[in-house]
């Protein structure tokens, strides 16, 4: 049976009258590399400092390693890294006094090897001061101090973010390092669906605190499909089929963003409303989760395109 | 170990605050000292002035209670200005900073990173202004400056307005840790130092004085324990 190392149940947290997450269910098993995808706000930060103990939730509970999350324990903490969001350090220390402090407090497991190993890597000395360090230096600071006591869960909130191409890249091969390191778990949320299609191997997708997917990368993959289903005359009004969680109406076509919609059932429907013809668009992984976030009511910024 | 390097690193934060205190209290102390002890020396080297037919000798002329007067106004503004600058630095600063994420999960516990916080305040407090102080009253009492040396009273006074400082820094850091609005419970913290400190400076009697001190800061702490473990970060 695979061992669950991060387990949420029923998570929920209102800020005042706000709500941010809304009973988030959530289940990360061992070994997973897990891409934690939302827009801005959709609540990803407010879920990482829930789970890590920073914030309490308004219901619903956490388990990390097995411990509650609103109590972890230092030796459970001992065990979990922590990229925090914007790399945020002590700015008047300088790495070597950094991983000093860092040090402290993984007397057994800091491998100051790796760390040496990783600062050299990323063309870094440790005489350097983290406030006279880029944003894409201090990530990779952090990404060190988070990887060198070899933990068996690392979080990272937004790692990537504010970064540049060539940042990144070297960023995500310094966690590949870990990933090659076996029966490691990491959870970090992106924007980025290129990072998360690079590294990642399950997804977990939230919008507005809602849970939206939790599956594999390649099942999000598959599941997303979008079809442009052509008419002789107008399109119908009404769209009678399952799955759609985006509609973009054109004068004699409909362009339809489907979940989980088989082949047989989208012949069906273009049976039904008397189509004249359906094609599938490629989409990318960028493309699937945009439509996939999308709201509801989404409507195209340039109307006057369409005109 | 771990509480060791905690203890450092808030230690390295406030040293310049810590050096600037202790250094302006050692030369203003200092330079008073001697202003004082050349004052006093004069004044013994001077014949008395006695109405014809007195008997009386000014008091003033065989004790000087108050040598230490002059560093101890200094050390009462020094100590409550340096509370504030270790709270505003321990507690503040992280807010803005955004690093109590990545402090609050190191191994150890929150009531460890607060006590911590607090064993760098006193120890920034003892190394600065408490040994400069003790040193001031030290020359003070030296024989060769002061025919009649300085009382332990003044000693003591020191510490008790060091001790304030302490109830500023808690003060302080009670009023960063809040979530409330500073018209309401915010302020509370910042209020009780405020009074504390008229109370202290106006009560004559160090017994009071102490009493109001340990009772002001064991509310304050608790308050900031309180606080501290339950805050949303």
């Amino acid at each position: 049976m695979t061992e669950i190392v991060l387990e949420t149940t029923g998570l929920t947290k209102y800020y005042g009258g706000r709500l941010a997450v809304d009973h988030l269910d959530l289940k990360v098993p061992r070994g997973c590399i897990c891409g934690f995808l939302g827009r801005n706000g959709a609540g990803k930060t407010t879920v990482i400092k829930m789970l890590l103990g920073l914030l309490e939730p308004t219901a619903g509970s956490a388990r990390l390693l097995g411990c509650d999350a609103a109590a972890l324990t230092p030796s459970v903490r001992q065990r979990i890294g922590y990229v925090t969001e914007g790399h945020r350090l002590f700015r008047w220390m300088h790495i070597g006094r950094l991983e000093a402090f860092q040090k402290a407090f993984y007397p057994k497991q800091w491998d100051g090897r790796f760390f040496a190993d990783m600062i050299e890597y990323f063309g870094l000395s440790t005489k350097q001061k983290i406030k006279d360090l880029s944003n894409g230096q201090r990530a990779q600071v952090s990404l060190a101090l988070a990887l060198a006591p070899n933990p068996e869960l690392l979080i990272m909130d937004d790692p990537t973010l504010g970064l540049d191409a060539a940042i990144r890249r070297q960023f995500l091969e310094g966690m590949i390092e870990l990933i090659t390191r076996q029966g490691r778990t990491v959870l970090f949320s992106s924007h980025i669906l290129g990072d998360v299609e690079r590294v990642a191997d399950r997804l977990v997708v939230i919008d507005k605190g809602v849970l939206r997917a939790d599956c594999s990368l390649e099942q999000f993959r598959t599941s997303i499909r979008k079809v442009v289903v052509h008419f002789e005359h107008a399109a119908p009004a009404e769209v009678g089929l399952e799955g759609v969680v985006h509609c973009r109406r054109g004068e004699k076509q409909l362009e339809l963003t489907l979940v989980g919609t088989g082949d047989a059932e989208i012949a069906a429907y273009a049976g039904q409303a008397a189509a004249t013809r359906y094609d599938f668009v490629e989409i990318n992984l960028e493309d699937q989760f945009i439509e996939f976030t999308a709201p509801p009511n989404h409507r195209r910024l340039f109307q006057w395109e369409e005109k | 170990m771990r509480f060791l390097a905690l203890v450092r690193k808030e230690l390295r934060e406030c040293l310049p605050w810590l050096l600037l205190a202790g250094l302006l209290l050692l030369v203003a102390g200092a330079w008073m000292l001697r202003y004082e002890a050349e004052y006093v020396q004069e004044k013994l080297a001077q014949p008395p002035r006695l109405a014809p037919g007195s008997a009386v000798i000014h008091a003033y002329r065989l004790t000087r209670p108050h040598l230490l007067g002059g560093p101890a106004k200094w050390l009462c503004v020094l100590a409550p200005g340096l509370g504030l600058a270790l709270g505003i630095r321990h507690f503040w600063m992280p807010l803005y900073t955004r690093t109590w994420s990545f402090l609050l999960h190191r191994s150890v516990s929150r009531l460890t990173i607060l006590l911590a916080k607090c064993a760098a305040a006193v120890a920034a407090f003892v190394v600065s202004l408490g040994v400069v102080w003790t040193v001031l009253y030290w020359y003070a009492r030296r024989p060769d400056v002061f025919v009649i040396p300085a009382s332990a009273r003044e000693l003591v006074v020191g510490w008790i307005y060091i001790a304030l400082g302490l109830v500023v820094y808690l003060a302080t850091a009670l009023s960063a840790l809040s979530t409330a609005r500073w018209y309401t419970t915010r302020i509370f913290g910042l209020l009780l130092a405020g009074l504390a400190t008229i109370i202290v400076l106006s009560q004559w009697n160090l017994g009071r004085v102490a009493v109001l001190l340990v009772l002001t800061l064991l509310v304050l702490a608790s308050q900031t324990v309180a606080a501290f473990l339950d805050r949303e970060f």
